[in-house]
């Protein structure tokens, strides 16, 4: 048995959701699908296999405004901007809905919580639409994920023929579904078709091993350091921090994305830098995903999306990666 | 020669930059925005030619609009043409590049340089949406104050008639 | 044309000649990537056919320092299409590489795919043949295209505030990933404008005043210096129409000054010089 609610159920739900939350949900932009806000359903792409940017910027913005010191007539104030809004994210692919559990092992399982990361976490109900088929770049089963893996999301929906099937997964997802119009059916919702053979992950244990070695001055050979790849990834984090004057005096605290494939991301201080070439960068990529950000926090940094291998220019293949470390 | 303008690191890291990128922005939001508009206007005047040009036109007394804001650089070929782009950016709605005629330039071949580079400024400012109008480049010398007063004015006029910069984000929005 | 190169490279290597001959090969998925070849038994791996896009150009950047103090520069072979050899142009030009350390095979080119569509740069592309090179590999060209920037008209054509709009919307896509820049041969420079802190040109803000002055900036400090090999739009991961932008600007370069980018190694570009007596629409 399961839920099922037509594809016009939906799209009137969704337009209903408009009036009380923010809908983030696919949109077409230019040739590109982006997790967009939309006012209404009739804005929403629902055929789609992946957007092309995850929605990591609802959670982590590419700039954030985290302090604002305001100078009046005779005093300072100090601003925290807050987020007003709740969200409603619509069309989370399971991969993407993971990234932000590997995402919350940083940024709230560990002192001190990030407030601003934190809020719009709290701030979002997230419904996943599970992939009816794998795509060409995707690994995520590898990785122990699956195409219809609901335990990241709130509520969860699947394709099926009468339109989409419907699983709750957490009381927030109940909260939302009040005016949805659902039948139960028999059946359940088809598997989706997974892609053969699957991509081997060396243990995190093992990979300072594989450290030393030509392996990546040849891959780095051909690496632009163009550093898209950190961008479109939903589990990559890292940012800067900023303070800049406003024109009228007030000074904005502001955080934006940054990405360790920058030659400037880690020199520090005296003009030192730990990783002055892009071997040394486009190395540490790929060991901070696979080994340092499972050994400090948990989970392994990547969620098999495939995106990095998409965009790459230059053809960076992680799946190639992580076959040629199995074997060195 | 064909390296040195290349070769970003000394000019950009200059104190006049950092002088120029800074009172850019302050410079703008000190003019009054009345409710009727007012235009903001950025001068950049070379200290040889255009900005005794200026002077002499204030110590002659002849009145031009108090809407230019005016930054003085050694030469017109200083005035590197992300200055404008910066000025746009900052809030300005018009922008005048001013140096010395052409054969007159202190340093010689300042002006050359800078003609050169703004008649294609000019033009990728007009292709990205900034009206070809908002951007002034004129060769004033140092007598020709009243000439110099008739232009502010004129330019004035012109950038108040086109109205606000439009592609400006003053209210940044930095939420997603 | 594929044992042309392979001998080739195979003869510069055992010689000694290069230390690297960079090139393309066969990638994962059916793609093409940038191949290196340091050992003479791996020119196996070296391949060309159409859909080779990138300008390898922009590698010739990272041999430029010695492997240890007191050595020499490598020297390595590259393969270049005709755009790319006008980029090489460039960079002798300006000193950035040394003729005596490249040896160059060039390749004649009808064209080449992305995703199997003929590329929209390559119809009217007017330079089949590299304008300079050592070896020249392929045949005699069977068409020529003709530049007519029709694109760039269509948007000069339109309205400002509709222009406006087109660019904020492009530009509001951007990441500010800088693969554009990355990927283009003639953005060498050690610290970019768009990253320098002190003066604060830019900041670290990813919004659209940002976007908008760094991509208007860099297609400026192309001017004259750009070849139209599209590898910035290429890279792009949100598929911004950069070559709109960097066309418009060889199309006033052309137009102005008479010159094009990358036709031999001598001719400066039009910024980096003047004429005295020259008429100029300001």
């Amino acid at each position: 048995m399961m839920k099922v609610t037509t594809k016009d159920s939906l799209a009137a739900w969704l337009d209903e959701l408009t009036r009380s939350y923010t809908l983030i949900a696919p949109k077409a932009v230019g040739k590109q699908i982006l997790y967009k806000p939309v006012e209404a359903s009739s804005q929403i792409i629902f055929d789609f296999a992946k957007a092309d940017l995850p929605a990591k910027e609802y959670f982590l913005p590419a700039t954030q405004l985290i302090l604002a010191i305001e100078r009046g007539q005779d005093s300072i104030e100090l601003r925290e901007p807050s987020l007003q809004e709740e969200r409603v994210i619509f069309a989370l692919r399971p991969c993407d809905a993971r990234a932000l559990r590997v995402l919350d092992a940083l940024f709230l399982e560990e002192e001190p919580i990030d407030p601003y990361y934190a809020q719009r976490r709290e701030r979002s109900t997230l419904i996943g639409l599970a992939c009816s088929e794998m795509g060409e770049e995707c690994f995520c089963t590898s990785l122990g994920l699956a195409p219809d893996d609901a335990s990241d999301v709130d509520l969860m929906l699947m394709e099926v023929e009468e339109g989409y099937g419907v699983e709750v997964v957490t009381e927030k997802g109940k909260a939302i579904l009040r005016h949805l119009i659902l039948e139960e059916v028999e059946g359940s919702p088809p598997k989706p078709i997974l892609r053969q053979g699957k991509v081997p992950i060396l243990e995190t244990e093992a990979w300072p091993h594989c450290f030393e070695g030509v392996y990546w001055a040849r891959l780095a050979d051909r690496c632009l350091s163009c550093r898209l790849c950190t961008y479109v990834c939903p589990t990559c984090r890292c940012f800067d921090v900023r303070d800049y004057e406003t024109a009228n005096g007030d000074i904005e605290r502001l955080r934006a994305w940054d990405s360790c494939l920058a030659e400037a991301y880690r020199r520090i201080a005296g003009g030192y830098n730990p990783r002055p070439t892009k071997v040394e960068r486009l190395r540490n990529r790929f060991y901070c995903k696979f080994c340092y950000y499972p050994k400090d926090f948990g989970p392994i940094a990547c969620v098999g999306c495939g995106r990095c291998i998409a965009k790459c220019p230059v053809n960076v293949d992680i799946v190639e990666v992580l076959d040629s470390v199995a074997v060195l | 020669m064909a390296r040195a303008q290349r070769c970003c690191a000394p000019t950009r890291h200059s104190l006049t930059s950092l002088l120029v990128v800074s009172l850019l922005s302050v410079r703008l939001w000190r003019i009054l925005v009345a409710t009727d508009f007012e235009p903001r206007i950025i001068g950049f005047l070379c200290r040889w030619c255009s900005y005794p040009g200026a002077d002499l036109a204030g110590t002659s007394r002849i009145i031009y609009p108090p809407s230019l804001r005016t930054i003085r650089v050694p030469c017109s070929g200083r005035i590197d043409p992300l200055f404008v782009l910066k000025a746009f950016q900052d809030g300005a709605d018009g922008v005048m590049v001013l140096g010395c005629h052409p054969g007159d330039c202190h340093y010689v071949e300042g002006n050359y340089h800078a003609r050169r580079r703004y008649a294609l400024m000019h033009r990728l400012l007009e292709y990205a949406g900034i009206e070809g109008e908002r951007l002034l480049v004129e060769w004033v010398s140092a007598a020709e104050g009243g000439r110099f007063a008739e232009m502010v004015g004129g330019f004035t006029d012109q950038v108040r008639e086109l109205g606000p910069w439009g592609g400006r984000r003053i209210e940044r929005a930095y939420s997603s | 044309m594929n044992e042309r190169i392979r001998a080739k490279a195979r003869e510069l290597l055992e010689s000694g000649q290069v230390s690297c001959f960079i090139g393309y090969q066969e990638g994962t998925r059916g793609k093409v990537r940038p191949a290196f070849v340091y050992e003479p038994q791996d020119v196996e791996r070296l391949i060309w056919d159409e859909r080779c896009t990138y300008n390898l150009a922009v590698y010739l950047h990272q041999f430029n320092t010695p492997p240890k103090r007191g050595e020499q520069p490598p020297r390595v072979g590259v393969l270049v299409k005709p755009c790319d050899s006008r980029s090489l142009n460039l960079l002798l030009h300006e000193e950035q590489i040394q003729r005596e350390r490249i040896y160059i095979v060039g390749l004649t080119c009808q064209g080449v795919k992305v995703n199997g569509k003929l590329q929209e740069r390559c119809q009217r592309c007017s330079e089949r043949v590299p304008l300079i090179y050592d070896l020249l590999v392929g045949e005699e060209p069977k068409t020529v295209g003709q530049e007519n920037y029709a694109d760039v008209a269509t948007l000069e054509g339109m309205p400002p505030g509709e222009r406006l709009a087109f660019w904020a919307r492009e530009f509001d896509r951007c990441i500010r990933c800088y693969a554009c820049r990355q990927a283009c041969p003639a953005c060498y420079c050690v610290e970019c404008v768009a990253e320098q802190l002190d003066p604060p040109w830019m900041g670290i803000a990813i919004d659209l005043p940002q976007k908008q002055f760094f991509h208007l900036m860099r297609a400026y400090h192309l001017a004259g210096r750009c070849s139209g090999c599209n590898a910035c739009e290429e890279a792009c991961p949100m598929n911004i129409p950069l070559s709109l932008l960097n066309r418009k600007i060889a199309k006033e370069v052309e137009a102005l000054f008479g010159y094009r980018t990358g036709q031999d190694a001598e001719t400066p570009p039009p910024l980096a010089t003047f004429k005295k007596e020259e008429e100029l629409p300001l």
